[in-house]
C-alpha cells in the first residue's frame, strides 16, 4: 500500500514557529514530526510515500535529501495556493491506480505508538474504507463521528458547535480506495462531503485508536506531543562520544546524542533529550520532558523544565526557561526568566492570529520564533509569543 | 459456545494446536483439551478445567507427539465443568476420540441404548455417546467413513464434531449440522475449526462448510461430501485477511467496549422477548405466596433493581437475596417462587440456591443468556434473554437486558394488580422502546466527556456511588464496575444512608459519584441533592450523572455529565451506560486486562 500525507498546510495557529517551516517539520523530542510519521509509515512496511507540500516546501525536500532516509521513496505532490485539504488530497490522484487503496495521512498529528499499523489491521478486517477515530478532550476542534455496533461510521460532525457533544473524532488517518477522488470531484473537492458519501453507502468503517494521540494545532500542543513521546520511552541512550565532565547525574531515561559536553554539578532529570553537538554548561537543571536540539549552547546554571529548545538556541548563564518553545538560533541572555503561569492561578491565555485563546494549561511560557534575540535580564511573561527575528533590549519586560 | 479445531501434517501438531485453541478461546473458556494420535497408534487425551494457558501448564498439552489431533475449548452446556466432562472423550477401547460443539438432544436415548449394549460412560455430556457410537457402529461394518456416516445420521440437535481414530491414522473426520465449521487448506498441513481464528495463524485459505456436510481431510487433500445424500461437493477455497484477535472484537480494542456498543440491539432482543413468557412469569410472581430474586455479582445488582421496579410499579415486595447468602434467609414452601438471573445459566451459587429451594418445593424462573445451559435445566421456566455471546468478563448488555426484562415483568404485575394504568403502562412501555435509541446516543454523543472524566480522575483511589431509589441499585452495580475491571475502591450506597457514618470520610481525596434523577421526580430530586450539599459542605468532590443543563444547582458539582431527557423510569438505565463507560475508559488509561480482569472468570461455576 502507498501512503499520502498532507504537509501543505500553512498552520498559522502555530505562528511563529510556522513561518519558517511547515508545521510537519516541528522539532518534537529530537525528530521532525514528519521524520517521525514516515519512520512509522515504514515500519507498518509502507515505503512508497507520497508527501502534498506547500508551505515553505524546501524544508522538507531538503531534509529528506540530506538525511539518511535515501533508501525511501518519497514523491512530492505541490499544491499551489492553498486551498482546502480537499484540493490537497486531490492533487495526488494520479499517483494512484483505479482499485488501489492507500492511506491518508494528516501530517500535523502524532502518536508515539504506531497508530498507522492499528489502522492497516481494521482494514485487514474490513477490507472496506477504514477511518481512525480516538477520544480528545478539545473534540470541537474535529470531525465527531456517531457508531453503531459493527462500527460503521454512520454520522458525522464536523467541529460540532454543540456544547453537549463529544465523542470519538476524526484522527486524520484513512485508508481509502482511489476511488475516494471521483467522490472528492462530486464532492467540489470538500472533504466531509466526500466522506459523507462514503458513510452514506454504509462504507466507512472505524478502527479506534486508544493510546495517546496529538494534533499539534496550537503552540501548547508542540510540549503535549513532546510529553507523549518521551513518555513512551522505557530506557536511557547514551552515544559513545558522550563527554560527562566530572559530576554529573543522570536519572531516568534521558536521551543524549554524539558529540555531547556535559559540564560538572549538571543534574538531568529523564526523560530528556540533548542534541547532538550540544554543549550543557555547569549546574544546569534539566528537568523531565526538555528537549535541547542539536547544535545548542546551555549555559551555566540555567534550569530548563517541560520546554523545548530547536535547533542552535543559545540560553545564557542563570535563565529559567520553563513551558516555553524557542526556535532555532535564538540567542537569550543570562537572566533571562520566562514566566509561566498567572497570579490567579487560572489557565494561561495566549495571543494567536490577534484572538485571545484559552490554553487549558495552568502553566505555560514563552513561545519564540527562530533568530529572536533577547537581551540580559528579562522577564517574558506566561503566554507569550514572540515573532522570529524579534530582538528585545536588555533588561525589558516583555511584552509591555 | 465451544471452540473445536484440528490438524493434520507433517509435522509434529501438538503446539500448532495448542495454538489453534488459544485462539478460540473467546469462545469459552471453562475447559480444554486435545487429543493426539502418536506414532505407535495410540490416541492420547490430556484434559483439564481452566484456560489454555493453565491446562497447558499443569497437563503439558504441548508435549503431546503426533501428525493428527484434535482439540476443544469448553464453555459447559451439558454437564457440570469438570475434567471427566472436559473434551474431547474416547470410546471404550481409546480406537476413537471427538471433539463437539452443539446439543445432541437425543443423547439420553442414544446413551441409554448404548449402556445396555454395555458402553461405560464416564461423563455426563451428551458429546461423549458419539464416541460410543462410533465404535459400536464400527465394529459392525469395519469402515471408517460408513461408521462416521452411520453416526452422523443417528445423532440429532446441533452439531460441528471432529474425529480421529487408530483406525484411520492418516485422516481427519469432522461434519456440521448448525454449528460453525471450517477448513484450512494450508501447504504442509490441513486444518479444521469452528471458525478461521483456529488456524488462521498459519494459513489464510479456508473452506466454509455448509449443513449436512462433512469431509475427510489428510495433510495434503480433503474431500467433501453430504451425508444425507453421500454426493462430493465441489468446495470454494476463499482467503481471509484479516488478524484473528481483531476479527474476534469485530474491530473493537475490547469485547467489553465491544458489547457496550452492542446495548441497543440486546435491548430490542429483550423487548422482543414473547409477551406469553413475561405473562406468565408476572402471573406465577402474584400467584405465588412468597418471590425471590436471586443473583451474585452484578446479576445481584439487576435483581435488586428489580425490588426496587416490583415495588414502585407493582407495589410487590420480591426481596433480592443475593444467591451465595441464600440459604441463610430465604423461607421456602411450596408456595414460594424463586427467580434466578444468570448470565452463563451456570452459576454455582445460583444453581445452588435453586438446588436447594426446588428440593424444598418452590417453583422456579430463571433469566439467562447462555441457551441450554444446567440452569435452564432445572427450573420450571426459563426467560431466554437472547443478548448475544458476552465474552467480556465483566457483564455489560447481558445485565442491561436482564434490567430490561424485569421491567417487562414488572409491567404486567402492575397492570394485572390494577397499580398502574394500561395509558401508563403505554408510556412506560414507550420509554423503554426509545431506549436503544437514547442509549445510542448517549454512546455517541457523551463518550468524550467520560473519558475526559476517566483521564482527570483515573489516580483517585476511593470512590462513593452514591443514589437513591431505583438509583441506588445503578450505583452499586457502577461501582462493582469500576472495581472489577479498574481495580479501584469505588463503594455504592444510598444517598440518605452516607449521613449516618461514611461522611465520616469525606474529604478532598475522596471523591462522590451521584446519580442524580431528572428534576420531575421531585421528591427523590431534592433528597439527592441534599446529599450532595453535605458532601460540599465537607468539601468533597462531587462528579454527578445528571439531566438538567441549565440548573441552578448544578453549580454545586465539580464535574458533570448531562444526559438527555428520557421518562422516568428509564433514566437510572442511561446513567449505568455512563458509569460502565467510565470504568472502562479509567481501565483502559490505567492499562488494565479489561477482558480479563485479574482473579476473575466469566461463569464463576465454583463455590
Amino acid at each position: 500500500m502507498k501512503a499520502l500525507i498532507l504537509a501543505a498546510g500553512k498552520g498559522s495557529n502555530l505562528l511563529p514557529f510556522t513561518a519558517t517551516r511547515p508545521k510537519t517539520m516541528i522539532n518534537v523530542a529530537g525528530k521532525f514530526v514528519l521524520e517521525r510519521t514516515i519512520e512509522l509509515l515504514k515500519e507498518s512496511g509502507i515505503n512508497v510515500i507520497n508527501i502534498v507540500v506547500g508551505h515553505k516546501k524546501e524544508k522538507i525536500i531538503n531534509f529528506f535529501k540530506n538525511s539518511n532516509h535515501s533508501n525511501l521513496n518519497l514523491h512530492y505532490i505541490e499544491q499551489k495556493r492553498s486551498s482546502g485539504i480537499g484540493d490537497a488530497v486531490f492533487q495526488a490522484r494520479d499517483r494512484f491506480d483505479p482499485g488501489e487503496y492507500f492511506i491518508l495521512i494528516y501530517g500535523d498529528i502524532l502518536t508515539a505508538a504506531n497508530i498507522f499499523s492499528h489502522t492497516l489491521q481494521s482494514f485487514g478486517s474490513t477490507k472496506s474504507p477504514v477511518a481512525s477515530i480516538c477520544l480528545t478532550s478539545s473534540s470541537g476542534m474535529f470531525g465527531n463521528v456517531y457508531l453503531d455496533e459493527e462500527m460503521k461510521i454512520t454520522r458525522m460532525i464536523e467541529k460540532p458547535k454543540k456544547p453537549d457533544l463529544c465523542n470519538y473524532v476524526l484522527s486524520g488517518v484513512y485508508i481509502l480506495p482511489a476511488s475516494f477522488f471521483d467522490l472528492l470531484k462530486k464532492s467540489n473537492k470538500n472533504m466531509e462531503k466526500a466522506f459523507g458519501k462514503l458513510i452514506e453507502k454504509g462504507d466507512l468503517a472505524a478502527s479506534i485508536w486508544e493510546e495517546d494521540w496529538i494534533d499539534i494545532a496550537y503552540p501548547w500542543d508542540i510540549l503535549k506531543a513532546n510529553k507523549v513521546i518521551m513518555d513512551s520511552w522505557r530506557k536511557a541512550t547514551i552515544a559513545e562520544s558522550v563527554h560527562l565532565k566530572g559530576d554529573v547525574k543522570i536519572n531516568g531515561p534521558v536521551f543524549i546524542d554524539e558529540d555531547v559536553e556535559i559540564r560538572s554539578g549538571t543534574i538531568l532529570e529523564g526523560p530528556c533529550y540533548i542534541g547532538k553537538g550540544s554543549f550543557i554548561g555547569n549546574n544546569v537543571l534539566v528537568r523531565k520532558y526538555s528537549s535541547i536540539s542539536a547544535d545548542s549552547v546551555v549555559g551555566y546554571g540555567v534550569e530548563l523544565k517541560n520546554s523545548i529548545l530547536f535547533e542552535k538556541a543559545n540560553v545564557g548563564r542563570l535563565s529559567f526557561i520553563g513551558d516555553s518553545v524557542l526556535g532555532y538560533n535564538i540567542y537569550f541572555g543570562s537572566g533571562t526568566m520566562t514566566i509561566n503561569h498567572i497570579d490567579n492561578r487560572k489557565s494561561v491565555k495566549a495571543k494567536i492570529n490577534g484572538k485571545k485563546v484559552d490554553s487549558h494549561c495552568e502553566k505555560l511560557g514563552t513561545f519564540a520564533g527562530d533568530n529572536v534575540t533577547i537581551g540580559t535580564s528579562n522577564s517574558l511573561l506566561a503566554g507569550t509569543i514572540i515573532p522570529s527575528g524579534k530582538v528585545i533590549p536588555h533588561n525589558h519586560s516583555y511584552p509591555k | 459456545m465451544c471452540g473445536i479445531s484440528g490438524i493434520i501434517g507433517l509435522q509434529n501438531i501438538s503446539n500448532p494446536l495448542v495454538a489453534s485453541i488459544r485462539n478460540l478461546e473467546y469462545r469459552g473458556y471453562d475447559s480444554c483439551g486435545v487429543a493426539v494420535l502418536n506414532g505407535r497408534g495410540k490416541i492420547t487425551v490430556k484434559k483439564n478445567i481452566g484456560s489454555v494457558d493453565e491446562v497447558n501448564e499443569g497437563e503439558k498439552l504441548t508435549k503431546s507427539k503426533g501428525f493428527v489431533g484434535i482439540a476443544h475449548t469448553r464453555w459447559a452446556t451439558h454437564g457440570r465443568v469438570t475434567k471427566a466432562n472436559t473434551h474431547p472423550h474416547l470410546s471404550c477401547h481409546k480406537e476413537f476420540a471427538c471433539v463437539h460443539n452443539g446439543i445432541i438432544s437425543n443423547y439420553r436415548a442414544l446413551k441409554n441404548l448404548l449402556a445396555k449394549k454395555g458402553h461405560k460412560f464416564l461423563s455426563e455430556t451428551d458429546t461423549e455417546v458419539i464416541a460410543h457410537l462410533l465404535e459400536d457402529f464400527y465394529n459392525t461394518t469395519g469402515n471408517v467413513e460408513k461408521t462416521f456416516l452411520k453416526t452422523l445420521n443417528k445423532l440429532e440437535g446441533t452439531f460441528a464434531i471432529a474425529m480421529i481414530t487408530t483406525f484411520d491414522s492418516d485422516r481427519l473426520y469432522c461434519a456440521k449440522k448448525e454449528s460453525p465449521l471450517i477448513l484450512g487448506i494450508g501447504d504442509d498441513a490441513n486444518y479444521i475449526g469452528s471458525d478461521s481464528n483456529a488456524f488462521i495463524d498459519f494459513t489464510k485459505n479456508s473452506i466454509v462448510l455448509d449443513d449436512f456436510e462433512y469431509a475427510i481431510v489428510s495433510k495434503d487433500s480433503y474431500v467433501v461430501k453430504n451425508f444425507n445424500q453421500g454426493n462430493t461437493i465441489e468446495k470454494e477455497i476463499t482467503c481471509i485477511h484479516w488478524d484473528a484477535e481483531m476479527s474476534q472484537k469485530g474491530g473493537y480494542p475490547h469485547y467489553m467496549l465491544k458489547e457496550i456498543y452492542e446495548q441497543p440491539q440486546a435491548i430490542i432482543n429483550a423487548l422482543n422477548i414473547d409477551q406469553k413468557h413475561i405473562k406468565k412469569t408476572a402471573s406465577r410472581i402474584l400467584k405465588s405466596e412468597k418471590n425471590y430474586l436471586l443473583g451474585v455479582g452484578t446479576t445481584y445488582y439487576v435483581a435488586l433493581l428489580g425490588e426496587y421496579i416490583f415495588s414502585s410499579m407493582a407495589q410487590s415486595f420480591v426481596p433480592a437475596i443475593s444467591s451465595d447468602e441464600f440459604k441463610h434467609l430465604g423461607e421456602i414452601s411450596k408456595k414460594t417462587h424463586v427467580m434466578a438471573l444468570s448470565q452463563s445459566g451456570e452459576t454455582y451459587d445460583t444453581l445452588n440456591a435453586l438446588k436447594y429451594s426446588i428440593n424444598k418445593g418452590a417453583c422456579s424462573t430463571a433469566i439467562v443468556n447462555v441457551i441450554g445451559s444446567s440452569m435452564s435445566r432445572l427450573v420450571d421456566q426459563t426467560i431466554q434473554q437472547g443478548s448475544g455471546p458476552e465474552i467480556c468478563v465483566l457483564s455489560t448488555k447481558a445485565a442491561f437486558a436482564q434490567m430490561i426484562i424485569l421491567n417487562r415483568i414488572a409491567l404486567e404485575m402492575g397492570l394485572s394488580k390494577k397499580v398502574i394504568s394500561s395509558s401508563k403502562k403505554r408510556i412506560i412501555e414507550k420509554g423503554l422502546k426509545e431506549l436503544p435509541k437514547y442509549v445510542s446516543r448517549v454512546l455517541n454523543e457523551k463518550s468524550g466527556f467520560v473519558h475526559t472524566m476517566a483521564r482527570r480522575y483515573c489516580h483517585i483511589k476511593n470512590w462513593l456511588y452514591l443514589g437513591r431509589g431505583l438509583y441506588y441499585p445503578i450505583a452499586l452495580e457502577s461501582a462493582l464496575k469500576m472495581k472489577e475491571v479498574a481495580y479501584i475502591h469505588a463503594e455504592g450506597m444510598p444517598v440518605g444512608f452516607l449521613k449516618h457514618g461514611t461522611i465520616a470520610m469525606i474529604d478532598p481525596d475522596h471523591y462522590a459519584l451521584v446519580f442524580v434523577p431528572p428534576k420531575e421526580d421531585r421528591e427523590l430530586y431534592e433528597l439527592t441533592m441534599g446529599g450532595v450539599e453535605e458532601i460540599k459542605a465537607r468539601n468533597g468532590f462531587v462528579l454527578a450523572f445528571h439531566f438538567e443543563p441549565k440548573d441552578s444547582k448544578s453549580g454545586l458539582f465539580n464535574e458533570d455529565i448531562v444526559l438527555p431527557k428520557v421518562e422516568k423510569h428509564v433514566a437510572p438505565l442511561l446513567q449505568l451506560i455512563l458509569a460502565q463507560l467510565l470504568s472502562y475508559f479509567t481501565a483502559t488509561t490505567l492499562k488494565r486486562n479489561v477482558d480479563r480482569p485479574r482473579s476473575l472468570a466469566k461463569s464463576v461455576t465454583v463455590a
